[in-house]
C-alpha cells in the first residue's frame, strides 16, 4: 500500500512529523509532483493541479484489478477497500468462482458460474447459506 | 516517455513506474517500485488524494 499526492517526499515527511491524525499511518507516501503517475491512472487534474480520490489494486502480475474515484469532496470507505482486496486475493486462488457483492470475507458464499446457475443465482446463494461452503 | 493520454482501463497491464517515497517506519526517504512489488510477488494499491495538510 503506497499513498500518492503531487507533493514531494519532503512535504510528506513534514506533514506526518506535525499533523498528529498521522502517528498511526504507517503506509509509504509517494511522491507525484509532475502528475505523471496520477495521469496514467486517470486522476491528475490539470485545471487545480490536484489528484482526486482514486484507489487502485494491481495484482502481483502486474495488471490493474480494480479502480475507483471520488471526486475531491467525498471520502473513501476503507472496509470496502479491504473487501475488494480480500476478495482479490481470493479469487486468485479460487480462479473459477466469483464473489458476490455481500461477500466480505473467506468462507462467504460465492458463486460458481455455470449452465445450472443461470436464473437461479438466488437459490445457488441460499443453498450455501444451509451448508457452508468449504474453506 | 510520457504518459499515456487515456487512463489504464480495469484489467490492462499497468507500466512498470518507480516514485520517490516517504518512509513513515523509518522517518526516512525510500522508493516505491512496481517491477519490484511484481519480483517479490506482492499485491500493490495505490491510495492517491488531493494534497498534504488537507484532509484524506
Amino acid at each position: 500500500m503506497v499513498t500518492v499526492s503531487n507533493d514531494t517526499q519532503f512535504v510528506h515527511l513534514a506533514w506526518h512529523r506535525s499533523e498528529k491524525e498521522l502517528a498511526g499511518v504507517q503506509f509509504s507516501m509517494g511522491a507525484d509532483p509532475t502528475g505523471k503517475l496520477g495521469r496514467m491512472f486517470g486522476v491528475y487534474d490539470d485545471g487545480s493541479g490536484l489528484t482526486l480520490r482514486g484507489t487502485f489494486i494491481i495484482n502481483p502480475q502486474g495488471q490493474l484489478m480494480n479502480s475507483e474515484v471520488n471526486f475531491y469532496n467525498l471520502g473513501r470507505n476503507i472496509d470496502e477497500l479491504m473487501r475488494k482486496f480480500k476478495a482479490n486475493l481470493y479469487l486468485s486462488k479460487k480462479t473459477n468462482e466469483g464473489c458476490p457483492s455481500k461477500w466480505k470475507d473467506e468462507g462467504d458464499a460465492t458463486l460458481t458460474p455455470g449452465p445450472e446457475m443461470v436464473g437461479r443465482v438466488h437459490e445457488a446463494l441460499e443453498a450455501q447459506k444451509k451448508t457452508p461452503a468449504k474453506v | 516517455m510520457d504518459a499515456p493520454l487515456s487512463p489504464l482501463g480495469v484489467g490492462s497491464h499497468v507500466p512498470d513506474f518507480e516514485i520517490n517515497t516517504y518512509e513513515p517506519k523509518t522517518k526516512g526517504f525510500g522508493k516505491f517500485n512496481l517491477a519490484a512489488q511484481k519480483a517479490g510477488g506482492r499485491w500493490s494499491i495505490l491510495f492517491f488524494y488531493p494534497a498534504d495538510f488537507t484532509f484524506v
